[in-house]
């Protein structure tokens, strides 16, 4: 595929990796904790200590953390280990994952576009410009080799007939 | 008897009148005239000669400053950082003030509109690259043409010479 065809499909990518991340932060995640005198969703099983009024602060940001979540696994450590592990993982896991597909599309991106082959308007107007001339050139010396090489056809077909005439004329009948 | 839907043959055969006296009175047949009007597919009318809409017609801010000779890879790749610099502010924007999301979404939207936009127009300059390679091959043919033309007919000479050189030797015997 040609270059600017690839960096076209280098952006659509790349928008689709943002819309994807942001897209299943979106749905994965896990419900807020409205006020203290609800219970936490996260943490259902009632818990007496003190430490569970910290954690509402944590566990308030888990829709869409930064794009390089340094908070993410702080969070996972402050949850009890009741609910079930890989949701947590996934959790922490996946944004990072995403975050790093869509730098290393933006990296590819700007090596693509270090590889453009670019030149100005003029030069490669003067370019063709001289490559017409030469085409020209090429084109009425492939022509007049042409014409030389089909007159010697011409005479070879004329000496190859008065040839085969005398052989057949010379030959003696059987 | 009904008219026919077909337009009529061009007249070229008026150019002929005189070929049986003289055959190199009827002049070159001459070239059909360049189309400048406006074609319809699907509905739509469309120019032949279609230039690149320029953004304002869609609506969008150029963020590129314009000029005659425009660095394209340097706006590539400022407009590349613009963009991850603004998704990682819509993450903070969702993370903090979730309602101002709309306006970050339209920022991106932007950002990829001057894109796409600066890469239609490395398009011409692709096509000027598609035909310089072009005739550089046909030039590489033309020249091989010559000379295979060339080696051929050395080769026929030579072999004339040499059947010359037989039917001489055969001769004296």
């Amino acid at each position: 595929m040609d270059i600017i065809s690839q960096l076209q499909e280098q952006l659509n990518e790349m928008s689709m990796l943002a819309v994807n991340t942001f897209g299943t932060l979106q749905r994965d995640a896990p419900p807020d904790r409205l006020s203290t005198s609800y219970p936490d969703p996260l943490n259902p099983n009632p818990n007496p200590k003190p430490e569970e009024d910290a954690k509402p602060q944590v566990q308030g940001q888990p829709g869409a953390p930064p794009a390089q979540a340094p908070g993410a696994p702080p969070q996972a450590q402050a949850q009890p280990p009741a609910p079930p592990q890989p949701p947590a993982l996934d959790l922490a896991e996946q944004p990072k994952a995403m975050s790093h597909a869509l730098v290393l599309a933006a990296k590819k991106f700007d090596a693509l576009v270090a590889a453009l082959p670019l030149s100005s308007e003029e030069d490669q107007l003067k370019r063709i410009k001289e490559l017409q001339a030469e085409n020209e050139v090429v084109g009425l010396e492939l022509q007049k080799q042409l014409e030389a090489a089909e007159l010697e056809l011409k005479q070879v077909e004329v000496l190859f007939n008065e040839a085969t005439d005398n052989c057949i004329n010379l030959r003696k009948p059987d | 008897m009904a008219a026919s839907a077909y337009p009529p043959p061009p007249q070229y055969y008026r150019l002929y009148k005189d070929y049986e006296q003289d055959p190199s009175s009827a002049p070159e047949p001459p070239p059909p005239p360049p189309i400048d009007a406006k074609y319809t597919t699907f509905n739509v009318q469309r120019k032949i000669n279609e230039l690149l809409p320029s953004l304002e017609s869609h609506n969008v801010r150029q963020l590129y400053p314009d000029g005659p000779n425009i660095d394209f890879k340097k706006e590539l790749r400022t407009l590349n950082r613009e963009l991850q610099l603004h998704i990682l502010e819509l993450a903070d924007i969702l993370v903090e003030r979730p309602s101002q999301y709309a306006r970050r979404v339209e920022d991106i939207s932007m950002i990829f509109s001057n894109l796409h936009h600066l890469l239609n127009s490395l398009r011409p300059h692709q096509a000027r690259a598609t035909l310089i390679h072009m005739l550089e091959s046909q030039i590489q043919r033309r020249k091989q043409a010559i000379e295979d033309i060339k080696q051929r007919r050395e080769e026929a000479q030579k072999l004339l010479g040499e059947s010359l050189l037989i039917l001489d030797g055969s001769q004296t015997n």
